[in-house]
């Protein structure tokens, strides 16, 4: 098991370094001169020469790389061009309200998804069958935004039910949770399909095996068979594929906060990158690509903690 | 000159038959082509031009006479404006998937042929990609190249060429031990010649059905980035794009949301439909 978590991280050195390089080419390709930006538009040349010199941008482009991994490790990620707030002080703004949209939606699309593809291969082949592998075509097939949208046009304004604009406050507080949840139904409802999907195919897969044979040759009933045997066993692989949609689920994340206006990263990063605040495009794209990177790192570790032939490996 | 005596896996007889016993996928397969021939044919099936615009029909809804799905906020007729919208966010998924599985596939057999050389690097690149979701391409190529819809197209095949790359490769290492590679090879045919007249045809099923899933997942993926702003551009007809606009007006004229919406929804279930299929027909033990 240690020696696939650190296998794990090693790949996740590479992949690292990609975001940084990524995020430090994309100040280099904009035509705008971050010191000019930084000075101000009545800087005189002294000023913007000063300015040049202190963030290194008359050295190398390799050493600016360096100094640019440097600043990056003290949390500087510059500042906004568009309203001159620090960068990392959005950024801290954002990253709870994502969170709390992502988990929100996973608390409820987890259990669901799972009980959905289970019953599917509990009655494999019947209509219910048929009726679970029909909401999960056409849960990946919805786009996000229409989803978002048909809940906005009933639940929050012909039947009033739900507010359906920006956040009401945090999580704990009556208002904070009204504003969560039609955001959390429109995200999570998008991730049922491919949970439902994956668990009927995973229990359907274990279905098959010897164990579950001779389990059905003890007399046991099918529905004992299903969830002590079978779903038991299907978890593993249902983790290990629940933790390859997360990239799906970031990016329904990013949609969703933007249909809401929900105040999360997602949203950020794309107002930056419509309206060029490259500094703030960069944060985003480098802050969501470190989150990414670590969850993937966190879901092999439990599914290797998870699979006990994995921990002698 | 040799000639080289190939056990093609014999051609198999009824494939529409089979594909279309379900009868969720014959809809489906008749939903793609009507879709794909109005995608083709929008210029001329298309009552007006795309930028037509009469204020005096603004918002008006769908049924009201001569506009059978009603005008958008511009008064433009939704009917030319979905036709148009079709064919942009066909011709988006259509160029990604050529684009990215194209070269996918390459690396993928490369992987698969020169195993001893080619196939840890390049299966590292390909986890190295696989690291990024979509979304996060998307983001950043938008970031670089400004939003439009090239930085979409690019985004949607690189985010393409992992996957492509895996599923082929996987396939293509199953054929590399067939006898028929080693006797192609015995008569001393060159590498590119042995990977494009044996190796890729036998391949080529795997490809297809990962080609059609991965169709639908890339138009809803396109749309969704076009509806952020990062791709199509106003006035310029998207069905992503138009559902943006349509999201302004929402608690007004809903019709000029749900009908892209509903168009992108329709289409994307098709094709995984279809996909879905395809893959039971061509090969069951392939899981996408």
């Amino acid at each position: 098991m240690l020696r696939h978590a650190l296998h794990r991280l090693l790949l996740a050195v590479p992949v690292l370094f990609g975001v940084l390089l990524i995020g430090f080419l994309l100040m280099q390709v904009v035509p705008t001169d971050p010191a000019t930006v930084r000075a101000g538009p009545q800087a005189s040349a002294e000023l913007i020469a000063e300015i040049r010199r202190d963030l290194g941008l008359d050295k190398p482009l390799a050493v600016q790389f360096g100094l640019y991994l440097w600043r990056l490790a003290q949390g500087d990620l510059g500042v906004s061009i568009i309203n001159n707030v620090p960068v990392v002080q959005e950024l801290g703004a954002t990253i709870g309200p994502t969170l709390e949209l992502m988990l929100a939606s996973l608390f409820w699309s987890i259990p669901l998804g799972i009980f959905l593809g289970t019953l599917g291969a509990y009655y494999r082949g019947t209509l219910i069958d048929r009726g679970v592998m029909a909401i999960s075509v056409a849960g990946v097939s919805i786009p996000v935004f229409f989803l978002g949208l048909i809940l906005i046009w009933y639940v929050g304004f012909k039947w009033q039910w739900l507010p359906f604009t920006g956040r009401g406050g945090p999580v704990w507080t009556l208002d904070g949770l009204r504003s969560l949840a039609l955001p959390a139904i429109t995200l999570g409802g998008v991730f049922v399909g491919p949970v439902s999907r994956m668990t009927r195919t995973a229990v359907l897969d274990v279905l098959s095996l010897d164990h579950v044979r001779t389990a059905r040759a003890k007399g046991l009933s099918e529905r004992l068979v299903v969830l002590r045997h079978a779903l038991r066993n299907a978890m593993v692989p249902i983790v290990t594929l629940i933790g390859l949609q997360i990239g799906f689920l970031l990016g329904g994340a990013v949609v969703t906060e933007t249909v809401f206006t929900w105040p999360g990263v997602g949203r950020l990063a794309v107002g930056a990158i419509t309206s060029s605040d490259l500094p703030m495009a960069q944060g985003t794209i480098i802050v969501l690509s470190l989150g990414f990177i670590l969850v993937n790192l966190i879901v092999d570790v439990l599914y290797a903690a998870l699979d006990p032939r994995m921990r002698a490996a | 000159m040799s000639t080289t005596v190939v056990t093609m896996a014999p051609a198999r007889p009824g494939l529409l038959r089979r594909l279309t016993r379900d009868p969720g996928a014959a809809v489906a397969l008749v939903f793609v082509v009507v879709v794909l021939l109005a995608a083709i044919f929008a210029p001329w099936l298309s009552p007006t031009d795309p930028f037509d615009n009469d204020l005096s029909q603004s918002m008006a809804p769908p049924g009201t006479e001569g506009l059978p799905l009603g005008a958008d906020a511009q008064g433009r007729n939704l009917v030319t404006r979905l036709l148009y919208g079709l064919r942009a966010s066909l011709a988006m998924g259509f160029f990604a998937v050529i684009l990215g599985g194209g070269i996918g596939a390459a690396l993928g057999f490369l992987a698969a042929f020169y195993q001893r050389w080619l196939d840890a690097p390049i299966m590292r690149l390909v986890d190295i990609m696989l690291s990024f979701p979509a979304i996060l391409f998307g983001l950043a190529i938008a970031a670089i190249l400004g939003p439009g819809m090239p930085a979409v197209v690019l985004a949607l095949s690189v985010a393409t060429v992992p996957l492509m790359a895996r599923i082929v490769r996987g396939s293509a290492l199953v054929v590399m031990r067939a006898d028929y590679i080693e006797a192609a090879r015995a008569t001393g045919m060159g590498d590119l010649r042995l990977i494009w007249r044996h190796l890729a045809p036998n391949c080529l099923s795997a490809l297809f059905v990962f080609a059609t899933l991965r169709f639908g997942q890339v138009i809803l993926l396109g749309s969704a980035l076009s509806f952020l702003g990062l791709g199509a551009q106003p006035p310029n007809p998207e069905l992503g794009a138009m559902a943006s606009e349509g999201r302004n007006f929402l608690f007004f004229a809903p019709h000029i949301a749900v009908i892209p919406s509903v168009a992108i929804f329709a289409v994307v279930l098709a094709f995984n439909m279809l996909g879905d299929a395809l893959r039971d027909a061509l090969d069951p033990r392939l899981r996408v």
